[in-house]
């Protein structure tokens, strides 16, 4: 087993692996970083403050979607038929290719995306302080509104991992596709749940319940929902993405 | 080195080690190049390198010293020239004689055309 | 070392393929991989490597099954394939981020065998032709020091002076350790290289011998009129050569592209008189 997962190497695949995306990488965290910064000066002209929220908000409009797109470009050695021979038959084993793959567009990309929309947006703040007046926010990563976009993009990124092992084209389409689907599928068995739990109780017997129902659903899923799928959903798309990535020929 | 396709090509290279010995490029006692370095220069597979110079060290032509590398023998000029005499004398000049019969050419003709030659040397 | 054993493949809803392949690949040697187009050659190289599956059967590198990719088994070999495409690194970083998977890899080998193939490390290899491109993943594969080398038509897209370099860096690098396959239909390039010949036909093997062994039991050349009724196999060209069964004639040099033709059209004479040596020397 100590042949099969060595840390050096999943070090050394994830510095590979910086190289060749390296102008993908760096293009993708210029851009967001430029507009994080115009979106934010943007909200203070508009009204003269930018408060946690407001900040996280567009953070994560940002850190999201572009997270969600290196995902989806570090695959791309993979998924092009005549350039995965030098991946597949690089020696480094299948657990330590998704631990490198997913530290590197999970853990690396989130710490760096953390670190340079903070500057740029105490910058921001700053220049807003000074030019429009506007009210000053300690922007901090130890606060609720940063925590609550990192966790749904460590819910939701190891089902865009999967997606871009699978699909060869229209990967990030066809992989909202399948999110959109798993969505409405939860939704339904929840709201299923909620019926067969609540039956006894004449749920159904008037009509304006129905939509009690889903609202009901719609919360649950946020609460005990969120906590059970959070924890179980990521680790088993991870471990989709390792018996996809194991059964991959070129 | 290009390659005659009828003879195999470890004695093409014996060959090409006969004539560095016979023009003396090679001096006896000398150290020669070592198997990969002949092998490299006629560009073939170093086994092929191997057969030719087995075959030399079973003619006594040259000598292998553990470790160092081969040498050519200390008579190993003499070895060469008595090979290719013996050579000459069994396979080209039978070929030589059939030709000339042949084409009817008689041996004082080739006596001319010999003295001629070695004139124009001259 | 590397064994092939009743390998089976297709490639979904199409034909075999491979049809029970059994295949010994010793250190030390040169192998020709021979075949007309479409033989299954790059597929019995991608199966070695790992990059697709046997249907049935398996292929092994030292007990290591190659459908396995493990990291001890894929240390070992490396694929040149015909066909592919490089990151758009620099040579030299390349080198770096590509290495140190292979814990033989010698940088000094792969930098001389660059300044062989007149490249420069700064290069950067997406600007370069495609003969450059597979300069680099040959020297890389070469400097690898992996215990199998696979090279899929590595002459192709190679200029004739690369050609010849090709072959000086090859008669350098195998040593006793070292098996190398190399799969081409253009023999003349390769014929002073190689040392053992496979043929691959209709999806089987059809031939699978040293070049000594063939050379021992086989004559090629242009046959007198009292040889006619033993030829085996003659081009049917204007003072064509042939293949003939060489009893006690001058060994002759193995006309590799004659051999491969006389073994597409007559496998089982040929076949017979190169088993028959088999049996009688016990090799």
């Amino acid at each position: 087993m100590k042949q099969e997962f060595n840390l050096s190497r999943i070090g050394l695949f994830m510095r590979r692996d910086l190289a060749i995306y390296k102008g993908t990488f760096s293009t993708g965290l210029l851009v967001a970083i430029v507009l994080i910064f115009l979106f934010s000066i943007l909200n203070m002209v508009w009204d003269q403050q930018l408060d946690l929220g407001e900040f996280f908000g567009i953070f994560g409009l940002f850190y999201i979607p572009v997270g969600v797109l290196f995902t989806f470009s570090v695959f791309r050695e993979f998924n092009n038929p005549k350039s995965n021979h030098l991946y597949l038959a690089l020696p480094i084993s299948i657990p330590e290719r998704l631990a490198a793959k997913w530290l590197l567009t999970s853990v690396v990309y989130t710490l760096v995306f953390t670190f340079l929309a903070i500057i740029v947006g105490t910058f921001a703040v700053t220049m807003g302080t000074i030019v429009f007046n506007a009210d000053f926010t300690l922007l901090s990563f130890f606060s609720e509104e940063y925590w609550k976009v990192v966790k749904v993009y460590f819910i939701i990124q190891p089902l865009f991992l999967v997606g871009a092992i699978t699909f060869a084209k229209n990967r990030i389409g066809k992989t909202i596709l399948v999110l959109g689907l798993l969505v409405l599928g939860f939704m339904l068995f929840n709201f299923i749940l909620f019926g067969i739990f609540n039956h006894s109780y004449g749920v159904f017997s008037e009509n304006s319940l129905g939509s009690e129902a889903i609202s009901k659903a719609g919360t649950d899923f946020s609460t005990i929902g969120s906590w059970f799928y959070g924890l179980l959903f990521g680790p088993l798309m991870l471990v989709v993405a390792y018996f996809k990535m194991t059964e991959k020929e070129v | 080195m290009d390659f005659d396709n009828s003879k195999p090509i470890y004695l093409q290279i014996v060959d090409f080690f006969y004539e560095n010995i016979l023009v003396k490029r090679w001096q006896e006692e000398e150290r020669i190049p070592s198997v990969r370095e002949v092998a490299m220069m006629v560009e073939v597979n170093p086994n092929t390198a191997i057969r030719a110079f087995n075959h030399l060290q079973d003619l006594e032509v040259i000598y292998n010293k553990r470790g160092i590398g081969y040498f050519v023998s200390s008579n190993g000029y003499t070895k060469v020239l008595e090979i290719k005499r013996k050579e000459f004398m069994e396979q080209l000049l039978p070929e030589v004689v059939k030709k000339m019969s042949l084409l009817g050419i008689t041996f004082d003709e080739l006596k001319n055309a010999y003295n001629q030659q070695e004139n124009e040397k001259k | 070392m590397l064994t092939v054993r009743h390998l089976n493949f297709n490639y979904p809803s199409s034909r075999p393929v491979l049809k029970s392949i059994n295949l010994d690949f010793r250190p030390g040697n040169i192998y020709g991989l021979f075949g007309k187009n479409g033989e299954g050659k790059s597929t019995l190289m991608k199966i070695m490597t790992g990059l697709l599956f046997p249907k049935t059967g398996d292929c092994t590198l030292d007990q290591v099954s190659a459908k396995k990719r493990s990291v001890l088994g894929l240390q070992h070999i490396f694929l040149v394939p015909e066909d592919f495409e490089l990151p758009s690194l620099s040579i030299a970083t390349f080198e770096k981020t590509q290495s140190p998977f292979y814990p033989e890899f010698s940088k000094e080998q792969f930098y001389t065998l660059i300044e062989e193939f007149k490249l420069y490390p700064t290069e950067v290899i997406s600007k370069l032709s495609f003969g450059q491109k597979k300069k680099v993943l040959i020297a890389f594969g070469i400097a690898t020091n992996t215990k199998v080398l696979l090279m899929d038509e590595p002459t192709n897209g190679l200029d004739i002076p690369s050609k010849s370099q090709f072959r000086k860096v090859m008669a350098s690098t195998v040593d006793e350790t070292k098996c190398v396959v190399i799969s081409t239909h253009q023999v003349r390039d390769l014929h002073s290289l190689i040392n053992h010949v496979v043929i691959l036909d209709n999806a089987r093997v059809v031939f699978d011998y040293a070049l000594g062994i063939v050379s021992e039991r086989l004559w090629f050349g242009k046959p007198s009129n009292s040889d006619e009724p033993s030829i085996l196999y003659s081009e049917s060209s204007f003072g064509g050569k042939a293949i003939l069964p060489r009893m006690g004639n001058n060994e002759t040099e193995v006309d590799l592209e004659l051999l491969f033709n006389g073994v597409l059209s007559e496998p089982h004479k040929i076949n017979t008189i190169l088993k028959n040596t088999h049996d009688e020397t016990g090799v």
